[in-house]
């Protein structure tokens, strides 16, 4: 037993090992000087281990400190309002959110990897490693949970014994379900996983949640003696689960089942995107184009594609249209509201950037462009070479930014108009600042986006992202406009200088895509 | 004319792929490429097409005069076929010959074009998602050899298509060999025997032509295979 279970843990750790020096390889720089032959060397392989050791010492502990300092916060809020003893309220939560996370949470339903790895893949005795690693991880909630409800359960002032006894308590709810679940399988055939529940179970678990905390916050909790039985019976119950999932004699026929069809659920999910990418192809038999040569092909493109590309941006401009007459007609008709809107929007400019980001379609775009087109396009040699590359890209361009423009449009000459309502402004220019930086924004973002994509490709033949800089250049510019989202500057300087900003920066990115995008423009392999 | 290769390198980290390799072809000629799996057959073809970075030097040699190969003098077929989907087979073809109509010499009318290829009529305006695997295929070798390239690639391009539109392409390249270097990767021992002139081997980094001299079809593949073989020794 004691080796199943060292075999089964080193197998975990190896995947997981390998995972973290895997993530160390996508981080740009730092991967190109990191060798493949890293997976079998020793020292980084330690660090890994290390962090790989410090995770599973983190996640026995740090999660269920979390849960119950929520759980703590939760019945403060409650008694303050209530006048319900603290202890009291704590057991009566801390009960009905067991069984409700034993019902979601039972690890041996979770169709985890390292499972497959092991059961289907190394062919280990299915019986041997599920009542181990089942072993291992009851004892991981008791120990993980007695540091964190004696912290918050004393501060509650639940006794000591009590708090010594809510981990068994709560390892016993996970075994019920368990057995429970193992005992329908026995006499159905159904199985259950744990990561797609049923709606019963979601149900369920609503009303458990629901009994949870909105009892106690309505004034109601079950007595400390109910639960107290009610939880003695859980841990008997508990008990004669275990001894339930000891007998058990099917692992193996349960797991090939449970763990075949969540592995084919992945798979479909990756045929999944280019079907569902393939499905936006329009077969409308009256589309043609009249152009030649790449105008032809684009244009053919962005016919097809008029579903995701133009439909949505029409509908967001619809939308913008609605919100700026709503927003005028209510500052016409309230005089009294007038001298705060023409305060903020004054110095509210900055929010845009993050807005202009928010309904940019450039991904769309270009994941669009990658999927039904580039990806099979660039093994042409004709189509890779770099007059080709700069053409299409000038005519790409052209396109993003008229699909982008219309809500951009839309919403700059809204807070033009807003502002002449407000009670207008002292420096005419305002109102064309509104109109050319919000354009001004859209057209960075369209720029941004395609740039991106021309410079960094990260996509590969298999539709993979696989390019770590393209993530960390995403999450920079989402950092960065959720920045500015926080930022109150005067309208008009700030409005000039992300003019300015717009335009040097897309001169800047047409030198980098003439200079780069040749070389960079291409299958990931 | 030959098409030739002088001291191309590749290596992935420490992997010597393709070592030095120094190898002349002769057009009208196709050759048969083998190499075991992971030998780097496909690693050649990429750096040929320059789709991956290569120390080496590829040109054209005729009558003593050298010169570089441009991308218009390779077509690449490759073993699963991609075309772009949104397109009708005919508009696909429209648009390649619109934009390479100065090096294509004498274009025809399109309807011959896949006359030629053996498409039937309908599909022809039909959009390319809705081929077939072989379909699709021809399509690609279509737009591979319209531009009448002087170098063919093919990797693997008969393993997946039915025996009818396997024999069609077949034939199609025992006729397309004329003024051309062809060449031709594939892991299938007959099917490279009964297609190609010479024979090829990339193993351990390096091209080796395998002289069939006077062996006879037996004892030729026995060579092949022996040669191979030695791969798993070292």
């Amino acid at each position: 037993m004691i080796n199943d279970f060292l075999i089964s843990f080193s197998l975990k750790n190896t995947y997981r090992v390998n995972g973290i020096i895997y993530c160390l390889k996508q981080i740009p720089l730092l991967g190109r000087l990191l060798p493949s032959s890293l997976y079998g060397a020793g020292g980084l392989k330690l660090f890994a281990g290390i962090l790989s050791a410090l995770w599973e010492v983190i996640s026995t502990f740090a999660g269920k400190l979390i849960y119950m300092s929520l759980i703590f916060f939760g019945v403060q809020m409650i008694c303050e309002d209530t006048l319900l003893p603290e202890g009291g309220v704590f057991l009566h939560m801390l009960f009905f959110l067991t069984a409700a996370g034993a019902l979601m949470n039972t690890y041996m339903f979770n169709p985890s990897n390292d499972k497959y790895y092991a059961m289907i893949l190394m062919r280990m005795d299915a019986k041997r490693y599920t009542l181990t690693n089942y072993g291992y991880t009851v004892l991981k909630v008791i120990i993980g949970f007695i540091p964190a409800v004696l912290l918050f359960g004393m501060l509650l002032s639940v006794p000591l014994w009590l708090c010594m006894l809510i981990p068994v308590f709560i390892a016993a709810m996970k075994a019920a379900v368990a057995a429970a679940y193992l005992l329908i399988y026995e006499k159905s055939g159904k199985t259950f996983n744990e990561n797609g529940p049923s709606a019963v179970i979601w149900i369920i678990v609503l009303l458990l949640f629901g009994a949870g905390c909105v009892l106690p916050a309505i004034g109601f909790i079950i007595p400390r003696p109910v639960l107290l039985t009610a939880a003695a019976a859980a841990v008997a119950l508990g008990i004669l689960s275990c001894m339930k999932i000891i007998r058990f004699g099917s692992y193996r026929e349960m797991y090939r089942r449970i763990l075949t069809t969540a592995k084919s659920q992945v798979r479909a999910k990756q045929t999944q995107t280019a079907d569902r990418s393939r499905s936006f192809i329009s077969a409308k038999g009256d589309i043609s184009s009249s152009r030649t040569g790449f105008e032809y092909f684009n244009d053919l493109f962005i016919k097809r594609h008029r579903r995701i590309l133009w439909r949505s941006a029409l509908r967001q401009t619809a939308v913008c249209v609605c919100l700026v007459l709503a927003a005028v007609a209510g500052v016409a008709l309230f005089p009294q509201v007038q001298e705060d809107v023409n305060d903020l929007l004054m110095v509210y400019l900055p929010y845009f950037v993050f807005i202009m980001y928010a309904i940019n379609r450039g991904i769309g775009f270009t994941q669009a462009l990658f999927m039904n087109c580039d990806h099979s396009m660039l093994t042409y040699s004709f189509y890779k070479q770099p007059k080709s590359i700069l053409r299409l890209f000038v005519i790409r361009l052209r396109d993003i930014i008229k699909i982008n423009l219309p809500p951009a449009l839309v919403i700059g000459a809204g807070l033009s108009a807003l502002l002449f309502v407000s009670g207008g402004t002292d420096n005419p220019l305002n109102y064309a600042v509104f109109v050319v930086s919000i354009a001004a924004l859209s057209i960075f973002f369209s720029v941004h986006h395609l740039t991106m994509y021309y410079l960094l490709q990260p996509y590969n033949a298999g539709l993979e992202m696989k390019s770590g800089t393209y993530k960390i250049v995403s999450l920079i510019t989402y950092f960065a406009c959720f920045a500015f989202m926080q930022m109150r500057l005067p309208t008009f300087a700030f409005g000039v200088v992300a003019i300015c900003f717009c335009v040097l920066y897309c001169i800047v990115a047409s030198v980098l895509i003439y200079k780069l995008a040749p070389r960079t423009f291409r299958l990931r392999t | 004319m030959d098409f030739v290769i002088e001291h191309l390198s590749k290596s992935y980290e420490k992997k010597n792929v393709l070592r030095d390799v120094s190898f002349s072809f002769k057009s009208g000629r196709i050759y048969g490429l083998l190499g075991r799996n992971g030998a780097g057959k496909t690693t050649l073809f990429n750096c040929i097409n320059r789709d991956i970075e290569s120390s080496g030097a590829f040109y054209f040699e005729e009558n003593g005069l050298r010169r570089e190969v441009k991308a218009e003098d390779i077509g690449y077929v490759l073993s699963t076929p991609t075309v772009p989907e949104f397109l009708t087979g005919r508009e696909f073809l429209k648009f390649f010959i619109d934009i390479n109509k100065d090096s294509i010499k004498n274009i025809r009318p399109l309807d011959e074009y896949f006359e030629y290829m053996s498409i039937a009529y309908d599909d022809r305006d039909k959009l390319m998602k809705d081929y077939s695997h072989g379909m699709k295929n021809k399509m690609q070798m279509l737009i591979n050899i319209i531009a009448r390239p002087n170098l063919l690639l093919l990797d693997e391009p008969l393993t997946s298509l039915d025996v009818v539109v396997a024999e069609e392409m077949k034939q199609l390249l025992r006729s397309l060999k004329g003024e051309r270097v062809t060449i031709f990767s594939t892991h299938i021992l007959d099917l490279a025997l009964d297609l190609c002139d010479e024979i090829v081997l990339l193993s351990h980094g390096e091209l080796e032509a395998v002289g069939k001299a006077d062996l006879d079809s037996h004892d030729f593949k026995e060579k092949i295979l022996a040669a191979l073989r030695e791969d798993e020794d070292d």
